[in-house]
């Protein structure tokens, strides 16, 4: 028997913010594809507005399956997530400018095949579960895509595993200094990773609203990408990092006021109080 | 309905269409593999992807032996460490996975032993903190709530479970769960990675016309990140088939570990396949 703890009442519904998500986050990862248009890494932020797009759709798919009670804690939705997408999304690399479009259908096919195997030879029976890790796989490909945009500029395979280092003037090529060879995919993943499963686990339980939990997840995305884009200082021009950094942080320092006004509204009650009130004569 | 009451979804019965669909699909990835590969490194590739898939199998059946306590756990109401599969897989196996990368250039045997002991290891200081915490600082005895008696010891265990609790703490067999599951899981990761590398290490340096040590970094990193990926896909899988908690390999749950095997051989050879396919394509 399958028990649904919460329902969906009332805000968008599931379908619009997937198809929102999807489209928002294919068409900033193509935008980003202006770095080769005009031969500059200025585009490079598009990526992590793709990161915060399929975040989005992300954390709330991680509400729809994990309102069922799958009993292993939303953190493994996250997980599941990216290690299905981290797959999908290096191989569709190697695709040059249809990369966002064959990882879309990599890992929707990866998907498919988890859900399969966790529905039925499982034996989970959700009836979301298949969809819901379709879903999934796509959006940890497309956020893994984002930064590898925001910290490289591209998301070929050549340029995510080459880069190069200026010593005593020379211009060497090397292959640590590069998305990949750097492992700085890992941090990608984790950043990622920790980013959709944060925000229902934070927002969960009889309070739960839609707009705070969405508005928590880009708070947390553009968080990531003030962490991406310190990363990227080291792979694309400083000017081109600057302008990802300055746009992460007012896309951070935006959502997370609003979050907190959210939070607040929210709460039964609160005070504003300092956090260590200074106590005299003890 | 309160989210007390609701209980995971999964029941223990098997699906047997299901299975054998899935055998299907592992027969069919493994074909795959063999067409796609070129024709002088074909056995080499379809090895690659056994020994990924024999990983992914080791992590999932591993998984079930760790006791896995989540929520109820951390208020001292079930049995087990009180965290979810995701975390203490990623904690115990990766440090397994790290501790034979280490040695991965020790040779095959080595580096799997090595990366055994590491996730065994970290399990044993894992279970041994929890207990810690639960003996010295919750105040609760260990006392397991699925058997009467400790299948290892033979201490008896209704005496110590409060009433109202699945048990609580970790009893001993569910600590000597806990350091076999570390064992597995970190050395099938280790099986994965190690796979892995030796087939970026043949074929890169061709593809990307590089020497083996210029391409040596994006090897050890795809392979790394590839291990990681598929070991979260295994652990996640395992946990769905437990639906989250269980107390060790004397819990009836632990009965249910061939359907864990199907799928995470499927999903093994699945993800294999595709890190295999980045070199041939």
């Amino acid at each position: 028997m399958t028990v649904k703890i919460e329902v969906v009442a009332g805000g968008i519904p599931h379908t619009k913010i997937m198809v929102a998500g999807l489209l928002a986050s294919l068409v900033c990862l193509y935008l980003s594809y202006l770095n080769v248009y005009t031969n500059t890494e200025m585009f490079s932020f598009f990526g992590g507005l793709a990161v915060v797009a399929a975040l989005l759709w992300g954390s709330h798919t991680v509400k729809v399956l994990c309102s069922y009670g799958i009993g292993t804690g939303v953190p493994s939705a996250g997980m599941i997530a990216f290690g299905s997408g981290v797959i999908g999304m290096l191989l569709a690399t190697k695709f040059g400018i249809a990369a966002p479009i064959v990882a879309l259908v990599l890992a929707a096919i990866i998907g498919l095949i988890l859900g399969y195997l966790s529905n039925d030879v499982l034996n989970m029976k959700i009836p979301t579960m298949v969809k819901s890790l379709t879903e999934l796989a796509i959006v940890g490909a497309f956020t893994l895509m984002g930064f590898a945009v925001l910290m490289t500029g591209s998301f070929t395979f050549a340029n995510l595993t080459s880069g190069s280092v200026t010593l005593l003037g020379q211009v060497m090529p090397s292959y640590e200094v590069s998305f990949i060879g750097g492992s700085l995919i890992a941090t990608a993943f984790m950043l990622g990773a920790l980013a959709i499963q944060h925000p229902f686990n934070a927002c969960l339980g009889p309070g739960w609203t839609q707009d705070r939990m969405l508005m928590l997840t880009a708070e947390c995305g553009f968080l990531s990408m003030i962490v991406a884009a310190f990363m990227s200082f080291a792979l694309v021009t400083s000017g081109a990092a600057l302008i990802s950094l300055i746009v992460a942080l007012v896309g951070w320092g935006y959502t997370y006021t609003e979050y907190m006004k959210l939070g607040k509204r929210d709460a039964a009650a609160w005070l504003d109080l300092k956090p260590i009130p200074d106590v005299e004569g003890h | 309905m309160t989210a007390v009451a609701a209980k995971p979804a999964a029941g223990g019965a098997m699906n047997p269409t299901a299975m054998g669909v899935g055998f299907v699909l592992l027969i069919i990835l493994l074909a795959i593999c063999w067409v796609v590969a070129p024709v002088d490194s074909r056995l080499m590739m379809l090895y690659a992807l056994i020994g990924m898939v024999v990983g992914g199998v080791l992590i999932g059946f591993g998984t079930h032996f760790v006791p896995v306590g989540g929520a109820p756990a951390a208020m001292g109401q079930a049995p087990g460490i009180a965290t979810g599969v995701a975390m203490l897989a990623a904690g115990a196996g990766l440090a397994g996975l790290f501790g034979g990368a280490w040695a991965a250039e020790q040779g095959l045997v080595v580096a799997v032993v090595t990366g055994a002991v590491g996730g065994g290891l970290m399990m044993a200081i894992t279970c041994m903190m929890v207990n810690f915490i639960y003996v010295f600082g919750m105040g609760i005895p260990a006392a397991s709530g699925k058997v009467k008696v400790d299948p290892i010891t033979g201490d008896t265990q209704p005496e110590y479970k409060s009433q109202g609790t699945e048990g609580h703490g970790l009893p001993f067999v569910s600590f000597v769960g806990g350091i076999i599951g570390g064992l597995l899981a970190g050395g099938g990761g280790t099986l994965i990675y190690l796979r892995l590398l030796d087939l970026y290490k043949a074929t890169l340096p061709t593809m990307m016309k590089a020497t083996e040590s210029q391409i040596m970094p994006i090897a050890i990193s795809a392979a790394g990140i590839f291990a990681v990926g598929m070991f979260l896909v295994n652990a996640v899988l395992t946990a769905y088939n437990i639906t989250g908690t269980i107390e060790g390999p004397h819990d009836p749950k632990f009965k249910r570990w061939p359907r864990a095997i199907v799928a995470s051989a499927v999903a093994s050879a699945l993800c294999g396949l595709v890190a295999i396919l980045i070199v041939v394509m």
